[in-house]
């Protein structure tokens, strides 16, 4: 599946969209300065659940007056019925681990099809726990686990007994009651494929929206089982959690290296994703070339302010993290104070987007530049939502044999040019490699000549495959010119696959990720950044350059949101101000 | 037991790199037996039939030892389908986008059965195949129209002695086209048995459903290829991601 881009348009020169050039996009650096947007998975998510007002109750909850047990929640969304079942476990403190590697968790959850019946609850029970070491099978759609916060579920608890309200900057410090590890789905440990989540279940017919559902119900159950806590604690005086904060807690979610692989592995996927990401930014800079009115300035103003306050509130420990969220703040102010000045002058003089992005990346940090881009993007929801539906393709990748070799020669050298300016000679050019380790293939990175492995690395370092690649067709098309590529594979079998990526992916419209991702100083976390923003979590917080901490859902809107009037404006979740209730 | 497709394509794409398998090689592998295992081809058995050769020796190549304007002669040194079949539907195809139809013979390979894969990805670029082969005392042929995601299987009595070890492939931009331009060669006797096309989709749609029944001795003999492209884990390379 693929709809028309401006690129696509340009051919016959109407309607040209102001798409930005894959050499600006692609680099690994802004694509690890993405935020969320309204493409993001989980807005995607969360606006068909509240419009399409799912139903969703528990017949079976359980809980011991620990909260260990079994609940089951069942959810009749606009297409089908399906059932989501937690296992509430005691879990040793000493043994709770957020790495893949874990073997305990503090809750197990599965996502199933349809009801669940007593003999299946039987046979969930006996594998969900186990995870990894499980096994189930094809009415299965998605298989998670988490952890408590250890520092804020407890004291939430505690307040709710004690008849009183967690202090709302308790809250702000973590963000979550319970943190997810791992979301599996797309068939892994017998579970249903991908492709018939696809077909058959339309309510979760896009890109991981089964294991977006999976974290908000976790959302849902960690709230709940607090509020259900209490109760059982001081059933005179526990009063339950405010709804105003329950917004604002959202799920925690630790990411390392297993995700980074992924959006190599898939480059036509992360092409679409970006794809219709900057479809959506062009139609909003071009919407704005007859100007912008007022109303949208000062639109875009409040937006500016909240984000400004959103930065300031994130805990981070990381410096670099941290330098930059002061510095974005402080820029995005700058773009406060023009537009409190500016915007009736600027809505007369007809102001265009354009001037405001190209102002930005001459001026400020690329997160600034990105921050800006999202909230372009959020001003024209009715322009840019439709663009959700077109955030999966069929990946195939194939060889276009009958090109010439003389002609492959030119498209890498246009389409990888990125590649061909890497020095591969210098030692750090080859510095790292990628491998699987034997701790549940856990994807992990090597120094070269130091760590062990190096036999068993990944194929990960497209740009110095591309290289290797380039290299040996210059040679061969000297030596034979006039041949096709389908000639130079018979002859050099073992290039087979880094051809059929140049030519598949010189077919897209932004291509591969532009990075050395060998280099000694590779940052993987700009990998794992730019993922999770078309997931769609906030909050950032890089722990190495390897993981990052974040926070998925918070401010969203609640099970008991659904069905009423909702603007679709939590991105960027601030602190709660209490409202009675 | 039983796995999903995806599960199961991931563990072979794996298992073939731990074989020695290059990226691309190990992809085309993974496909053409998940392809024939969830078409009713039974992937599985003609994997088992092979890995004992791909264990014990490393990858080999087929070789082009002969060619024209629109033929071809590749020789498969005794290698499987798996490895080469990727290989011979490019050269072929790649002619016929140039211009008429193409011929090629692969001789002295194994596994035949894995190319069909192969033709029905090729032909989503508007192109046709048929392919046949010798199999004990008959004749398999393959026809894949432009387009198609299924082919026509069928099983004829040979009318000619045909090579034991020898894949045949034509290619045209339709298989009327192929059939006009090759009669001579596409002449086989009575139809023996044939393989519908519903019943490769109803075994497709099951495989989806409700996934893929697997020996579990197979699986593990898969685990334990894959075992061979995983690292041994210290703390050192535990360190620094996460915790």
């Amino acid at each position: 599946m693929h709809i028309p881009s401006s690129l696509d348009q340009a051919d016959s020169g109407v309607n040209r969209l102001p798409m930005r050039p894959a050499g600006q996009v692609m680099q690994l650096e802004r694509l690890g300065s993405f935020h969320q947007s309204r493409l993001s998975f989980m807005r995607t998510l969360v606006r068909r659940m509240v419009v399409e007002n799912w139903q969703i109750n528990s017949p079976v909850f359980d809980l011991d007056e620990h909260g260990y047990g079994t609940v089951v929640y069942q959810i009749e969304a606009k297409y089908g019925t399906f059932s989501y079942v937690v296992f509430s476990h005691y879990l040793d403190p000493e043994r709770r681990n957020d790495r893949v590697i874990a073997d305990q968790w503090d809750l197990t959850m599965a996502l199933c099809e349809g009801t669940v019946d007593t003999k299946q609850l039987e046979f969930l029970r006996n594998n969900v726990p186990k995870q990894e070491a499980g096994r189930v099978d094809s009415r299965v759609l998605v298989l998670s686990r988490a952890n408590r916060s250890a520092r804020l579920f407890d004291y939430v608890v505690n307040e709710l007994a004690d008849g009183c309200q967690p202090d709302v900057d308790a809250i702000a410090d973590v963000g979550y009651l319970y943190r997810t590890t791992a979301a599996y789905g797309s068939g892994k440990l017998g579970m249903a494929d991908w492709e018939k989540v696809w077909t058959k279940h339309r309510d979760f017919a896009r890109p991981f929206a089964a294991e977006m559902f999976t974290c908000f119900m976790l959302r849902h159950f960690s709230m709940q089982q607090a509020d259900y806590l209490a109760s059982q604690r001081s059933p005179t005086k526990a009063v339950a959690l405010h709804e105003d904060i329950k917004r604002y807690i959202g799920i925690g979610n630790s990411t390392g290296l297993g995700m980074a692989p992924f959006l190599i592995n898939h480059p036509l996927l992360i092409n679409q994703w970006i794809e219709m990401r900057e479809t959506a930014l062009a139609t909003a800079v071009a919407t704005s070339e007859i100007g912008v009115d007022l109303e949208t300035l000062l639109r875009l103003d409040t937006s500016v302010e909240r984000v400004i306050q959103h930065l300031n509130e994130i805990v981070t420990a990381d410096e670099r993290q941290s330098k930059a969220n002061i510095q974005v703040a402080k820029e995005l102010q700058l773009l406060h104070v023009w537009l409190q000045e500016e915007s009736t002058a600027l809505a007369i003089s007809h102001y265009v987007w354009a001037s405001l992005t190209q102002y930005a990346e001459q001026h400020w940090l690329i997160e600034t530049q990105e921050v800006i881009n999202t909230l372009l993007i959020e001003l024209y929801p009715e322009l840019v939502d439709g663009l959700e539906d077109h955030m999966w393709v069929e990946e195939s990748y194939q060889i276009t044999p009958e090109m010439s070799v003389a002609e492959l020669l030119e498209v890498v050298e246009e389409k990888y040019d990125w590649a061909l300016a890497i020095d591969f000679t210098q030692y750090e050019s080859m510095g790292a490699f990628w491998y699987r380790s034997d701790e549940k293939m856990e994807p992990r990175l090597g120094q070269t000549n130091i760590d062990m492995g190096m036999e068993k690395e990944m194929p990960l370092g497209i740009g110095r495959r591309v290289r290797e690649c380039y290299d040996l067709i210059y040679s061969y098309n000297q030596s034979y010119p006039d041949q096709d590529v389908a000639h130079f594979v018979v002859r050099n079998p073992t290039y087979s696959g880094i051809v059929a990526r140049i030519q598949t992916m010189a077919e897209s419209h932004y291509g591969d990720i532009r990075e050395n991702l060998v280099h000694s100083d590779v940052l993987p976390i700009h990998l794992l950044r730019c993922k999770l923003s078309f997931f769609g979590v906030s909050k950032f917080d890089p722990r190495s350059r390897l993981w990052v901490r974040n926070t998925m859902f918070q401010g969203a809107p609640l099970i008991s949101d659904f069905g009423k009037l909702f603007f679709d404006d939590w991105q960027f979740p601030i602190k709660p101000t209490l409202t009675s209730g | 037991m039983k796995v999903s497709k995806n599960e199961l394509t991931a563990s072979l794409k794996k298992a073939f790199e731990a074989l020695g398998f290059q990226p691309g090689d190990y992809y085309d592998a993974a496909d053409m037996v998940v392809w024939l295992e969830t078409h009713g081809f039974y992937g599985f058995d003609r994997l088992l039939a092979v890995l004992a050769y791909l264990n014990t020796t490393a990858p080999v190549h087929a070789e082009l030892v002969q060619e024209d304007v629109h033929n071809f002669v590749l020789d498969g040194k005794g290698t499987s389908v798996l490895l080469c079949g990727s290989e011979a539907v490019d050269l072929i195809r790649a002619q016929v986008m140039k211009g008429a139809c193409a011929g090629l013979e692969l001789t002295n390979c194994y596994n035949r059965t894995f190319i069909i894969q192969r033709l029905i990805k090729a032909a989503q670029r508007n192109l046709a195949f048929v392919a046949y082969w010798r199999q004990l005392d008959c004749c398999v042929k393959v026809s894949v129209k432009p387009g198609a995601v299924l082919p026509e299987y069928q099983t004829f009595t040979m009318l000619d002695v045909i090579d034991p070890q020898s894949l045949i492939i034509f290619c045209g931009k339709s298989i009327e086209a192929i059939e006009e331009q090759y009669a001579a060669e596409l002449e086989f006797g009575t139809l023996v048995d044939t393989f519908s096309t519903q019943e490769m989709t109803d075994s497709y749609r099951n495989s989806v459903e409700e996934g893929i029944e697997i020996d579990e001795s197979l699986w593990e003999t898969l685990d334990k290829l894959v075992a061979r492209v995983l690292v041994e884990s210290t703390d050192s390379s535990r360190a620094g991601a996460g915790e």
